[in-house]
């Protein structure tokens, strides 16, 4: 078996498997049961001043048959006094030491505030803290969460105060509400932050019943913005994951998060730049034994790639991501259509017609059977066709050999510039 | 006339310029596409031309700049 110990900014666990702040780490008996099930670590649900919740909390966006591509919540940080939450935290710690305890706090933007909880905390012996500046209803409304992680200068100066007195590491937890997320894990890293994580929920109406016209969730019939996570969100959330992977000034670990449901995702997660991963939604949806399906296939996957640590990992894929700019405008991919597998139902066809480049044509082949045909010369390889299609192995997309040398946007621009601005000898 | 047949077409009259020794001076982008300046120095059997080109394709607009960019790197041009 490979090594799947993870190290984290010197938070260790023996997998790279967290699961993230929220309902499923209310209390020591979920965390206890989420480690002896093999989660590798625990972000505690966010301790604070304890609030008051609304009942009816959840909505889940159901598309197509799936349940659960996406899930909505409005339930707040926790609402249990901290010496409740300590306690637990102090018994948990006491008889799985060598799993990971991150306890996650949120308290209003003052330095004794984050003084206060920071001391109290460290004092049963967690292994690290996570500050949140992300959770995106509610507590935002109070000048926390999200409303603080939205200003990079108070991102910073909490950041600052919390490591003013921790003696763990201190993960800074990033809100996606914000237009560009390197801004704010800049000022974490500014701040001293030894790791980031991201992303928290996006903000999000689930929905609105179109017999009653009431929000889904509503609470007595009325409702109010809540935070979104689940599979859907998984690729704006690998893609913040990524540009503060590549970005030169945010040099700290990141643990990766947002829709991440099995192995796969934690995978992609970690090619991307992620120093593990934390899951919530997933395990709210299947209970924590899914944790056995990550460990195994994540195994499976280092041993197929001859890797002995998953920590190895890390980052594989961040050079490969660029700007759109450094992107190669000659290479061309075209779809190919296979006759013998394809099911003739049209989709690309009628995909290509009405919503792309028109280059799949009708014909009859030599018996007078339908095909299908991919004009080559026309097809700008956008991929639709392979993807409305719904048979596997019918169409797939291949690299056109054109002869041509790569030339990004960026070259492009210069070389105009540069022609514009000299006597160029262009000649054929 | 097909998507690429445009494209066809515009190649082959910037192939036809720079084949008779056109350079391109310059180029201009807007809303309605590329603009080629071509201009011929002219030796002792032909007289010097201006030429300009209106380009709509976007193959097209890769293929000229594809071959400014490359010429230029010959030439060390930065």
């Amino acid at each position: 078996m490979a090594d799947l110990s993870l190290n984290l900014a010197g938070i260790k666990s023996p997998n790279p498997f967290w699961l993230a702040s929220a309902p499923p780490t209310n209390s020591g008996y979920q965390v206890q049961r989420a480690f002896e099930a093999g989660w590798g670590g625990a972000v505690w649900k966010t301790l604070g001043e304890p609030i008051l919740n609304v009942s009816s909390r959840f909505a889940a966006v159901d598309f197509n048959g799936k349940n659960v591509a996406g899930f909505n919540n409005i339930e707040l940080i926790t609402d249990r006094p901290l010496e409740v939450n300590l306690k637990e935290i102090y018994e948990t710690k006491k008889k799985y030491p060598n799993h990971a305890i991150i306890a996650s706090l949120m308290v209003e933007p003052t330095q004794e505030k984050w003084h206060e909880i920071v001391k109290k905390v460290e004092d049963v012996g967690v292994d690290g803290l996570e500050l949140n500046f992300g959770c995106p209803h509610g507590m935002a409304e109070r000048g926390m969460g999200a409303a603080s992680g939205q200003v990079p200068e108070l991102v910073e100066k909490q950041t600052m105060w919390a490591k003013e007195v921790a003696q763990t590491p201190v993960i800074v937890k990033l809100t996606p509400n914000i237009t560009d997320i390197t801004f704010t894990a800049e000022a974490a890293v500014n701040g001293g932050a030894d790791a980031v994580s991201m992303i928290n929920t996006i903000n999000s109406l689930a929905g609105v019943d179109l017999d009653s016209w009431d929000t889904v969730p509503n609470v007595a019939g009325k409702g109010a913005h809540g935070g979104y996570c689940g599979p859907a969100v998984k690729p704006i959330a690998l893609n913040m994951v990524a540009e503060c992977a590549r970005h030169p000034k945010i040099n700290v670990p990141i643990s990766g998060m947002g829709g991440v449901s099995s192995w796969r995702e934690a995978v992609e997660f970690m090619l991307m730049g992620a120093t593990g991963v934390q899951v919530c939604t997933a395990a709210m949806h299947h209970g924590f034994s899914i944790v056995e399906d990550m460990i195994e296939g994540l195994d499976n996957y280092l041993e197929d790639k001859g890797m002995d640590s998953v920590m190895d990992i890390v980052g594989k894929s961040v050079e490969k991501y660029s700007d759109w700019g450094n992107l190669d405008l000659n290479h061309q991919v075209v779809a190919k259509i296979n006759n013998e597998v394809c099911i003739n139902c049209n989709k690309c066809h009628i995909a290509c017609e009405d919503t792309s480049h028109q280059c799949i044509d009708m014909l009859k082949d030599a018996e007078g059977n339908d095909i299908l045909k991919v004009r080559e010369e026309d097809c700008v390889g956008c991929n639709l066709c392979s993807i409305v299609c719904p048979v596997d192995g019918a169409i797939d997309m291949v690299e056109y050999a054109n002869g041509k040398p790569p030339m990004t946007w960026n070259e492009r621009q210069a070389a105009i510039g540069a022609a514009s601005s000299c006597d160029v000898n262009l000649i054929k | 006339m097909s998507d690429h047949r445009e494209f066809e077409a515009e190649r082959e009259k910037i192939d036809f310029l720079l084949e008779k020794g056109y350079v391109i001076k310059g180029v201009t982008e807007n809303l309605s596409g590329a603009f080629l300046e071509f201009e011929y120095k002219g030796n002792e059997h032909d007289q010097p031309g201006k030429e300009r080109l209106h380009i709509l394709h976007p193959d097209s607009r890769k293929y000229f700049s594809t071959i400014l960019v490359q010429q230029q790197k010959k030439q060390g041009v930065k």
